[in-house]
């Protein structure tokens, strides 16, 4: 009969054996044939009670066990990193909830009995002491539950609704005044369009967290792409050293790469070489900054029996928490001594007390401290091509107008408008008396007044004059397709029953519109450049910023100069001051045509600038989404982050008062529309767009569900609410001169 | 009263429809490579028939190639290769492809034959009258019985709606042809009415097809 | 050379070639397929034709086999889709277009496809720039009006303003108080509208801004800009027309007399046509009608000359009880009616004048040969539109068969149809149910309304219907209207 004890141990090493094995896939053999060897033949020995002293020798084949695992931790691979995160022994947050925090109870739902059981809301207590007494301090703790590996877990891809749900205990913790610990542990979310919408809702909850006046840490364990940014626009983005944070997951990236089809599977080559290429690790994320700091955990990563590690993470968690509490300090002595403080590892965490409430002014300096460190990221990812004097030119125009526009905008309009009301009613009473003084002379000179005869035949049937004759439209711009003397068949015709278009006349007159059905084909970006704007009113600005190969990834530097070659820029993103109708505004047009308008940190920067020089100049800004296809994936992280960054250039911009107006194209899908284009409030799309997380084929891919036709038609999107109307392209300029007069104003928004 | 069992033999004697592919206008023609008489082509797939079926050729207008696919699952058994290459008039004949009747399919075609049809007098959306729609949703087997002059229909069209009686001989309501929120033609078959004598022999039909048509 | 560059030259070419070397593809069905078919073959011109199914028994397909052959036709899935048209064309290396009357004649577009294409060919009407000009409305108003062409009193602007919208109609109301109109009436038009939509008409001032407003919301859901016009709505009208002729050069064009086409179908489609507009010679009218006739072809004539208009085209009228002409529009294509003024037109060499012969042959670039000097008048022509149609029942088009069509010929007479006598013959759904033209001649009005009447006595037109009913056609609409022809 075997002790309990040492069955429990052999069981637990068999658990940590077939968890090495898995997450080597295949890798180190001879390893785990040892560890397998040595285990088999101790339980033996131990079935046939040959043992003489059970505990010893079990002791020294769990130091095997550790030695094997230190030896191989120095081996592992980006891959290996992937795989250690999906393993259903990989710790949870519900093993966090347990083992970090001293109490907790789950407000999110219990177990399968969710909105959405991925998305896992508890309040939870740590207790401090300070000397005999005990504080108690409340956290709000979000994050994704993978619940080892259970079913309805849905591996911690959390459905629209499960960020929404995030999102509103993100606003209760802010009413509450209490701090967010976010944990991210999800390979990307749940790519539906059902409302709030998987994109849409990431971008509520990136612009909600933008704003947030609650200090907000982030722990990364699995980190995938928009999933994650969904919960971890954070003060502190702390990360789990087995962990990984990217833009894409590698499978993911592989079948991009491999231009993989839809039921075909990458080789598990291309995917092992994406994932080192992707750059996702710890440390990588550490170096580029987009991680503060990396929780070192146990070899081959963390899992529930490790109890050292959870007190570390309590450490790491508090420490980050107190930290930004500090750093909103007013007294900058204070605050920098408070900092090394808590920045010693050695530092008692536990015994000692800051209280973790902030008083308003902390709150705003909180909040501004969080935006500037996103604005502040991934700008050693671009190469700035301006000439030295144009951005000396640049930051004097700034020094000298700064002060101006906020004088003009901000103190004297508020003033004028007060003074304009006080006259106003001082006329309306002279008005009034006049009347009452004239009327009895006025009736007098009524009875005089001759009534001139007109001449109406004359204005009834002679030329009239008419200046703006703007009935026969001839657009500036004519796609080169308009050369091609070639019939085109609209893709309704079967439904509609349209003839086929003469491409002269569909691609000229007609602008890309089927003259039956409406359908709308896609056309380039000039077209909307050249066609909306007045004449010769757009002056583009930072065109020197280049898209570059931040992780030189391989084969890339060519592609991207390929892109620039055809498109004739630098990067996917044109920025530039436009007028209509002398309504002057700010446009960052995104170019499906470059690299499929992906977003890199090029082009991420140039539309922060963009929102930035809007802001400056009180213009009203215009994102025009040619086309997009998500974050620039071969940019990894720095394409990522992207996302909260220009979200908070767009949320700055936004509370300033300005007038933000997305006008979606054609292909609009993933990173860029569940973030800082999604979290407008006004977006409108052209006839021809499809808006989306992720398309049919991802979809199929990630869900096993089968898509409909026409699923991210703009009309679709519009039924489900995630955009405000829809656009003929024929009528862009007239709707969008519209929307600026009707939505803007003097006094909500620049004009 | 038909004989359904005739009826029934001849289906068996050619149980398939021959669908001839013409081309739906002029242009030059060039057949798919992997195209030959006798092969089996399917038509179009997916769950929301959204996968186009095989392709037999291609009609190439105005320097616009269009594809030309079959609309039905058979076996080609006509195919007219020597227009290869050729400009073909609109309406030409490309091939005939022979499509084996399914057990619905067959069901639908006595049925047509056998009850009596009830057709849309004009262009319009059908309804149900309420009492009636509530009795068809209430059973799964037909029992809503009819008899001339009953109120049976609402006749929906250019926002108007009208009441329809119901004429012909007194039955039971056997097949519904009509979805909806879905425009009828005029002339096409509403509802089929079965009378009751008809009744026991029509049940012994569908199911004699249910088991023995393969 | 550049492309451009490369197709002017061609199409020069094409125009410099004899007649002979010319295809011409008739882009037509019935009626008009057949005079273009047989203009061409007088011409030595070869020809290609199409048909639709539907349409093959039809007389143009017979006729188009009796004079080129089996090889010149071809079957295509629709007349209106351009892209049959064009393919058809290359595959018979045609060298122009004739697009008749209807379908395409009045398509800037479709003209402009024709010559822009890599294989550019002859557009046998005018060119597409002129077809752009005078197919607007507007455009063709604010021509006239610079010219000092009178037209129908109202805007000539699209007006987008109520407070001008309104200034307009009043203005109107009391123009036509001044004018001795009894019951003036505004009407209230899509300006980028066509075809009687939009259009509504206001009889009372205090109504016109529910109405501007519903017009013009209207306009701007169905045609994307609300801009609308105010008009005077004439009432108590005569419909003139005057034919106009020019070559290619455009600098000097000719005019074919006026057409009267007052007799019209409920729905204001023309039933009679009588040439000349207007007899003052024998009938006696309140106003100086041969001033008024000779004031629209010189009206006409000046408009045309302006926009250099370079083939045959209608330039219509109205004219109100004081003898008041309005422009109405022009027609940048040939009438179905030509043959009227036809028939009545006489040139040095005495014959009668075949306008479409005329229009194919200076649409291919021969110069006219003949001045305004030379053509000369003789007498009246009219047309009966013969029509399955029931004239009682607000002329709705009768479809079915027809098994009888005969008539007794006369030298005076000419009788244009695509129905067969020989056989019965369905009449195809999808158009108008016209069977067939007849154009008589008399020497005065008196002895063509006698012929006319003649005709009809003689014309023996009988079928049914799926139902069984007997055919209905407008024969009796057409004698009941001959006797007050040319009388105001």
């Amino acid at each position: 009969m075997i002790d309990n004890n040492i069955e429990k141990r052999i069981q637990a090493l068999h658990e940590r054996l077939i968890y090495l094995k898995d997450i080597f896939a295949g890798k180190h053999e001879d390893s785990a044939s040892l560890l397998e060897e040595r285990l088999e033949s101790f339980q033996q020995r131990m079935n046939a009670a040959f043992v003489f002293d059970p505990y010893t020798d079990m002791a020294a084949l769990e130091d095997l066990f550790s030695y094997v695992e230190r030896r191989l931790d120095n081996t592992i691979t980006p891959m290996d990193r992937v795989r250690i995160v999906r393993h259903p022994q990989r710790i949870c947050l519900r093993d966090i909830l347990e083992n970090v925090y001293d109490n907790y109870t789950e407000v999110g739902g219990q177990d399968e009995y969710s909105l959405d059981p991925s998305m896992l809301i508890a309040r939870a207590v740590i207790t401090r002491h300070r000397g005999k007494k005990t504080y108690q301090q409340s956290v709000m703790v979000i994050g994704q539950e993978k619940g080892h590996g259970a079913e309805y877990r849905n591996g911690g891809s959390v459905k629209p609704w499960g960020n929404a749900k995030a999102m509103h205990y993100m606003l209760v913790a802010e009413t509450e005044g209490i701090p967010i610990h976010t944990y991210v542990f999800t390979p990307g979310s749940y790519p539906i369009e059902d409302y709030p919408g998987a994109a849409q809702q990431i971008a509520r909850n990136l612009y909600g967290m933008a704003g947030l006046r609650v200090p907000v840490i982030a722990v990364f364990s699995e980190g995938g792409s928009g999933g994650a940014e969904a919960i971890s626009l954070a003060d502190r983005r702390l990360m789990l050293s087995h962990g990984y944070y990217s833009v894409i997951s590698p499978e993911g990236a592989a079948a991009i790469e491999g231009h993989i089809r839809p039921g075909q599977r990458a080789t598990t080559k291309l995917i092992e070489h994406c994932a080192s290429n992707l750059h996702i690790t710890a440390q990588d994320n550490l170096e580029f900054g987009y991680i503060d700091r990396v929780i070192q955990e146990p070899p081959l990563g963390a899992r529930p029996w490790h109890f050292e590690f959870f007190r570390l993470l309590r450490q790491e968690v508090i420490r980050a928490t107190d930290e930004v509490i500090i750093s909103t300090r007013s007294l900058p002595l204070l605050r920098g001594l408070a900092l090394k403080r808590h920045g010693s590892p050695k530092a008692d965490l536990e015994n000692l007390y800051i209280r973790w409430a902030l008083s308003g002014h902390s709150k705003k300096r909180l909040v501004d401290l969080r935006q500037k460190k996103f604005l502040g990221l991934s700008t050693s990812a671009i190469s700035d091509n301006r000439p030295w004097h144009t951005k000396m030119w640049a930051a004097c125009v700034d020094y000298v107008t700064q002060p101006w526009n906020s004088f003009k905008y901000d103190f004297y309009r508020k003033h004028q408008r007060k003074i304009k009301v006080i006259m106003e009613e001082v006329d309306n009473e002279w008005e009034s008396l006049k009347n009452k003084l004239w009327a009895p002379l006025g009736k007098v000179l009524q009875k005089f007044e001759v009534k001139k005869p007109e001449n109406y035949g004359e204005q009834l049937t002679t030329l009239s004059t008419w200046n703006h004759d703007t009935r026969i439209k001839r657009w500036k711009y004519l796609s080169p397709r308009y050369k091609i003397d070639q019939a085109v068949t609209c893709p309704n015709s079967a439904e509609y029953g349209c003839m086929d278009l003469w491409g002269p006349d569909l691609f000229g007159e007609f602008a890309g519109v089927c003259s039956y059905c409406g359908y709308h084909f896609p056309m380039e970006p000039e077209w909307v450049v050249q066609n909306v704007f007045d004449d010769g009113s757009v002056r583009e600005f930072n065109a020197e910023i280049e898209a570059r190969n931040p992780l030189n990834f391989p084969n890339f530097s060519e592609r991207i100069a390929k892109a620039q070659e055809k498109n004739g820029t630098r990067s996917g993103c044109k920025t530039f001051e436009a007028r209509i109708d002398d309504i002057r505004l700010v446009v960052a047009m995104l170019m499906g045509t470059f690299r499929g308008g992906s977003v890199g940190a090029a082009e991420g920067y140039k539309f922060m600038e963009a929102a930035n020089f809007a802001l400056k100049k009180r213009f009203p800004f215009l994102a025009y989404v040619h086309g997009t296809a998500g974050m620039r994936i071969q940019e990894g992280t720095h394409a990522l982050i992207q996302m909260p960054r220009c979200t908070v250039a767009v949320r700055r911009y936004i509370e300033a008062g300005g007038l933000y107006v997305v006008l979606y194209d054609t292909n609009s899908f993933a990173g860029p529309v569940a973030s800082f284009l999604g979290c407008s409030p006004y977006q409108f799309a052209v006839r021809s767009s499809n808006i989306g997380f992720a398309g049919p084929g991802v979809i199929k891919e990630t869900t096993g569900i089968d898509i409909p036709p026409k699923y991210h038609r703009s009309t679709q999107a519009l039924s489900r609410g995630h955009i405000q109307g829809i656009w003929d392209r024929r009528q862009i300029r007239t709707n969008l001169k519209q929307a600026l007069r009707t939505i803007g104003g003097r006094n909500l928004y620049y004009r | 009263m038909l004989n359904i069992t005739a009826l029934l033999e001849s289906i068996r004697e050619s149980p398939y429809r021959d669908n001839v592919v013409v081309a739906p206008h002029t242009g030059r023609l060039t057949f798919a490579s992997d195209i030959s008489l006798g092969q089996s082509v399917t038509g179009p797939t997916g769950l929301w028939k959204e996968k186009a079926g095989t392709l037999l050729a291609i009609l190439e207008r105005e320097r616009n190639p269009k594809p030309i696919t079959a609309l039905e699952k058979g076996e080609i058994c006509a195919l007219h290769s020597e227009l290869e290459g050729q400009f073909v008039q609109a309406g030409t004949a490309i091939a005939t492809i022979r499509h084996m009747l399914t057990r619905e399919e067959v069901e639908h075609i006595i049925l047509q034959q056998t009850l009596h049809l009830f057709a849309a007098p004009e262009r319009a959306k059908y309804y149900f009258i309420p009492e009636v729609d509530k009795k068809m949703h209430a059973s799964d087997e037909p029992s809503v019985k009819v008899h001339p002059g009953m109120e049976l229909f609402i006749m929906s069209r250019m926002k108007r709606e009208v009441h329809l009686n119901y004429t012909g001989p007194a039955g039971i309501i056997y097949a519904v042809y009509f979805k909806h929120n879905e425009n009828i033609d005029a002339g096409a078959p509403l509802v089929g009415i079965c009378t009751s004598e008809q009744l026991p022999e029509i049940q012994e039909v569908i199911a004699r097809i249910k088991t023995e048509w393969k | 050379m550049d492309k451009k560059a490369q197709l002017k030259a061609e199409v020069d070419r094409l125009l410099s070639l004899p007649l002979t070397e010319h295809v011409v593809l008739v882009a037509n069905r019935g009626e008009i397929a057949m005079r273009i078919m047989r203009a061409c073959h007088a011409l030595g011109i070869g020809f290609a034709a199409i048909y639709t199914a539907s349409d093959e028994h039809s007389g143009h397909v017979r006729l188009a086999r009796e004079l080129g052959g089996d090889n010149c036709l071809y079957c295509v899935s629709s007349y209106h889709d351009a892209n049959e048209l064009m393919s058809v064309a290359d595959n018979f290396h045609c060298t122009a277009v004739h697009p008749g009357y209807g379908f395409f004649a009045e398509d800037f577009r479709f003209a402009r496809r024709v010559t822009k294409r890599d294989r550019p060919m002859i557009f046998i009407g005018p060119s597409w720039k002129i077809i752009r000009e005078l197919g607007d409305k507007i455009n063709t108003k604010r021509l006239a009006r610079s010219l000092g062409v009178p037209t129908v009193p109202g805007s000539d602007r699209p007006i987008y303003e109520e407070v001008e919208a309104e200034r307009i109609a009043k203005s109107l109301f009391e123009f036509q108080v001044e004018q001795g109109v009894t019951h003036p009436l505004v009407l209230v038009k899509a300006s980028a509208g066509g075809g009687g939509m939009g259009i509504e008409e206001v009889y009372d001032p205090d109504q016109f801004r529910q109405v501007f407003r519903r017009v013009s919301n209207y306009a701007l859901r169905q045609f994307k800009d609300e801009g609308v016009l105010i008009e005077q709505r004439v009432k108590d009208f005569n419909h003139l027309e005057v034919q106009i002729v020019s070559d290619r050069s455009g600098k000097h064009p000719v005019h074919f007399g006026t057409r009267n086409c007052s007799i019209q179908s409920s729905g204001r489609q023309k039933r009679i046509e009588v040439a000349p507009g207007f007899v003052p010679d024998t009938l006696e009218y309140n106003f100086d009608a041969a001033k008024l006739l000779t004031n629209i072809v010189d009206y006409s004539l000046a408009m045309a000359t302006k926009v250099g208009y370079d083939n045959v085209g209608t330039w219509e009228w109205i004219v109100t009880r004081t003898g008041e002409p309005f422009l109405m529009e022009v027609n940048t294509r040939i009438q179905v009616e030509n043959g009227v003024s036809g028939c009545i037109a006489r040139l040095p060499d005495h014959k009668q004048v075949n306008l479409i012969s005329e229009q194919i042959r200076l649409g291919l670039g021969e110069p006219l040969g003949y001045t305004q000097a030379e053509i000369a008048t003789e007498g009246v022509g009219l047309e009966y539109r013969i029509i399955a149609e029931d004239p009682q029942n607000n002329f709705t088009p009768w479809v079915g068969r027809i098994d009888q069509f005969t008539w007794e010929p006369a030298p005076w007479l000419t009788l244009l149809t695509h129905v067969p006598q020989k056989e019965s013959y369905e009449i195809p759904t999808e158009f108008d149910p016209n069977l067939a033209l007849a154009i008589i001649w008399g020497k005065d009005l008196e002895e063509a309304k006698q012929r006319g009447l003649r005709f009809l006595d003689s014309l023996k037109l009988q079928g049914e219907n799926a139902q069984g009913q007997e055919l209905k056609a407008n024969i009796g609409f057409l004698r009941d209207n001959t006797t007050n022809l040319l009388r105001f």
